[in-house]
């Protein structure tokens, strides 16, 4: 009786194997598809305001080099001409024109994949001239204090030079006089002139750089670091603390050589935002550019080939029966009750809009205000189906509730609360009513702890990219799923329930 | 697999839910014969041709026009017992014991309303208790008027007896009796008393009130052990018999006993529970795997397969 499921199940999972071996071995796709790689979307906005002559407002923008490749670049300009420039080693993106009296909105945003892994050789730069407001004095000053680390090389004296922000000068100690004179230098010029001065003197070619710190993040300023040439390549150092960062420096640069990442000319610039998200179907995008060229025939058929809303869907989609193997398990062999059968898995689909913690608590929410209400209207006697109909505009008016509390809180996840299944929660409230009428709030509540328990299990599987990748890629995967489903679908076994439900057995006989 | 073979639970012979709906319901209930069981008038009408003796049924009301006229036929009666044809677990059912002006009586002394009786009904029909929330239709069925002999250790209502019947064979069985909890319903999950009973002489052995083992009625305080079930071989055969009308192999058969008509039956369950093994503190694979080892000629007729449960079942040689 069981064999034929078994055969099935293995039959299933060879099949599935089948198919990713031959995708891994003769048409080479990564063995781990879903190593997380460096891809970035970055936005920026800005709102402008401008007077009576024409305004110019210009921003350095990242682009293609070896360290980095930038597509996607999109630009949002209103009324205003839009120009890309270069300029030296940066990049300026150049909006121009006469605002009127409300300003306009300016965007840019792409998508950018570091490649940090490739030394790139860049030909040594020249050494640069000493701050501009450095004077001779100073300048022999700092000759005097670099003196000693002359016969190091490059990298080491860097990191001597990034010591004394902290005020470690090693042996042998600087002449006091020169010290206290150093101490009024920093002052005067401050402390990223005096490093500059500094690592001049030891001639050490610096630049400075502004930019964003490579993390997901909004931020309404940019950072600004001193990039420093030890001979093979650029390290980046933090000039008030005088850390180096570990390489690869988490930090994209937008403009170097002291030029400012934003200039405006007969304007103003309010409201800047930076962001930085992590994106990954962009890079399997540009990973997988061999696939929308290749004739293979799983190549053909790869998911990569639709068009990109539609992948996103299918990302999600793909994911979807682990969370009903999920409830195959706790059901069948845990014995947890949840209410319906994959009702779970459709509130899990819409926690991605609101998040697991507001998803959980608007559940809880509105099942809550369902039920008093059921029970009241259970005196009213209506009729099944208009009663049903009471319940649902009940759950839409909690939901427009929701989203006006969240509006009014700014709460974006309140407000995506429209998204969650509104029929699926009015049947759960019927359920809910109807499971603590005959079997008591108690297993009422149990159910309800079942579900959100799938739930949130569910929803964390959903969120897990790595899988999602890995499933988009190889969506044979499916049947190997299909195969623990059939295997569980045979399990005839005892429940962990039924160790507690029975336990009484045990012991009087 | 550990979880199944190693465990106490096998030791002691307990079916697991999952074990039950795979290797019994599945394989031994189609689910074309479902209906035969879901809806109490198929059943009903099943039982009749079958000689197999149910409550006498009163009226039937289909459409929300038919409460018209039924004042005029409740008229005749003093007492009646409404129920949905597709109701599940006991949910639906509202006993009639006697009038007090124009309102009627429930076994608790509660007063019920004409509208409110109206509304009950119309409830009934919109699918409110039925199965898959199917439109239903209400019977209207004779009280019943319990034999006395489970009186005392029933608190209102009316007891009834469960037998589980495998292939034919019936193989285990249980009194199920209603207590104040349970609002004079014979469900064990709203807190009804099961109580075992021996399959041999038909008197009551070990009683569970939920989960726990009790020896008197929390509401009568009367002993429940060692209790004579009457009409015990007609339920045995009554039971088999409802085997030859369905087809189904794993099955529920729920009867009551009347003072006057004896043994009736109240309805079939084509999933019934696994309670019945905690009322009779043995699990039901021990005799399900003797009916599986079973002659082949003992499943001829319900007579048979009586005598053969009798004689092996009833007389364990371990």
């Amino acid at each position: 009786m069981k064999r034929p499921a078994v055969l099935l199940a293995v039959a299933l999972l060879v099949l599935s194997l089948a198919l990713i071996s031959y995708r891994i071995i003769w048409l080479k796709y990564p063995i781990l598809p879903a190593a997380p790689e460096k891809v970035w979307q970055l936005s920026m906005d800005a709102h402008v305001k401008g007077g009576e002559k024409e305004t110019t407002v210009m921003i350095g923008v990242p682009y293609t080099h070896r360290g980095q490749m930038v597509a996607e670049e999109r630009i949002r300009s209103g009324t205003l001409n839009f120009n890309l420039l270069r300029e030296g080693l940066n990049q300026i993106g150049v909006w121009s024109g006469i605002l009127n009296s409300e300003g306009e909105t300016i965007g840019y945003s792409s998508t950018i994949q570091v490649r940090p892994q490739r030394s790139f050789k860049t030909k040594p730069p020249t050494l640069g001239p000493y701050p501009p407001n450095v004077g001779k004095e100073g300048q022999s000053l700092s000759k005097r204090l670099a003196k000693k680390w002359d016969s190091l090389p490059p990298a080491d004296r860097l990191r001597r030079i990034a010591a004394t922000c902290k005020g470690f000068w090693g042996t042998p100690p600087p002449d006091a006089h020169d010290l206290q004179a150093w101490q009024g230098f920093q002052e005067k010029h401050g402390q990223r002139d005096a490093l500059l001065a500094l690592l001049r003197a030891a001639d050490l070619p610096a630049r400075v750089v502004e930019g964003l710190e490579l993390a997901e993040s909004t931020t309404h300023a940019t950072l600004t670091w001193i990039e420093v040439w030890t001979g093979q390549e650029w390290e980046s150092l933090h000039p008030e603390k005088g850390e180096i960062y570990q390489k690869p420096a988490p930090l994209l640069s937008l403009t170097t050589d002291g030029m400012p990442a934003i200039r405006v000319i007969h304007g103003e610039l309010s409201e800047v935002r930076w962001a930085l998200n992590r994106q990954l179907i962009n890079q399997w995008r540009i990973h997988f550019e061999r696939i929308m060229r290749s004739d293979r025939l799983l190549d053909r058929w790869s998911l990569f080939r639709l068009p990109t809303d539609f992948q996103r869907t299918f990302r999600i989609l793909l994911l979807v029966p682990i969370g009903a193997l999920m409830i195959c398990l706790l059901r069948n062999l845990v014995g947890f009750p949840t209410f319906g059968i994959f009702m779970p898995v459709l509130m899990a689909l819409a926690f991605r809009n609101t998040g697991l913690f507001y998803g959980l608590g608007i559940f809880a929410g509105v099942v809550l205000i369902g039920y008093v209400v059921r029970r009241w209207i259970n005196k009213l006697r209506l009729l099944l189906v208009p009663r049903l109909s009471v319940i649902l505009t009940l759950v839409v008016l909690s939901f427009t509730v929701f989203a006006l509390l969240g509006n009014k809180f700014g709460l974006r996840e309140l407000m995506a609360v429209g998204l969650l299944p509104f029929v699926i929660l009015t049947m759960t409230i019927e359920r809910f009513y109807i499971i603590t009428e005959e079997a008591g709030v108690r297993e009422g509540l149990w159910t309800a702890a079942g579900s959100a328990v799938v739930a949130a299990i569910t929803h964390q599987i959903l969120h897990f990219e790595s899988l999602q990748l890995t499933f988009f890629v190889y969506p044979e995967l499916l049947f190997a799923v299909a195969a623990f489903q059939v295997l569980i679908g045979r399990y005839t076994g005892y429940r962990l329930s039924e160790f507690i439900r029975f336990r009484k057995l045990r012991g009087p006989s | 697999m550990s979880l199944s073979t190693h465990s106490w639970l096998h030791q002691f012979g307990i079916l697991g839910m999952n074990r039950r709906n795979a290797e019994y319901i599945m394989r031994f209930n189609p689910r074309s014969s479902f209906p035969k069981v879901d809806d109490k008038l198929i059943t009903k009408r099943l039982a009749e041709a079958y000689q197999i003796p149910t409550p006498p049924l009163y009226h039937v009301i289909e459409y929300h026009g038919d409460i018209a006229e039924l004042k005029e036929i409740l008229a005749g009666y003093q007492d009646f017992v409404i129920k949905p044809a597709r109701g599940a677990g006991g949910s639906g059912i509202v006993l009639i014991t006697g009038r007090q002006g124009s309102n009627f009586v429930k076994p608790n002394g509660e007063l019920i309303s004409w509208t409110d009786l109206t509304y009950h009904i119309f409830d009934i029909l919109s699918g409110i208790y039925s199965l898959e929330g199917l439109e239903d239709c209400a019977l209207i069925e004779t009280f019943i008027h319990p034999d006395p002999v489970f009186a005392a250790v029933t608190y209102y209502g009316v007891p009834d007896i469960r037998i589980v019947v495998y292939r034919g064979v019936p193989i285990m069985g249980m009194v199920r009796l209603p207590t104040k909890e349970s609002d004079g319903k014979a469900n064990l999950h709203r807190g009804a008393i099961g109580v075992g009973i021996n399959l041999k002489n038909g008197r009551t052995s070990t009683a569970v009130h939920h989960a726990s083992v009790i020896t008197h009625h929390p509401d009568t305080g009367h002993p429940l052990r060692n209790i004579e079930v009457p009409y015990w071989k007609g339920m045995l055969h009554i039971a088999a018999r409802a085997f030859d009308m369905t087809g189904l192999g794993y099955l529920g058969v729920d009867m009551v006993m009347d003072r006057e008509r004896g043994p009736l039956l109240l309805e079939l369950n084509a999933r019934p529970g696994l309670q019945i093994q905690v009322a009779n503190q043995k699990g039901l694979l021990k005799n399900l795997d003797l009916v599986d080892k079973a002659p082949p000629d003992i499943f001829t007729t319900s007579e048979t397969r009586v005598a053969w449960a009798l004689d092996v079942l009833a007389n364990p040689k371990s």
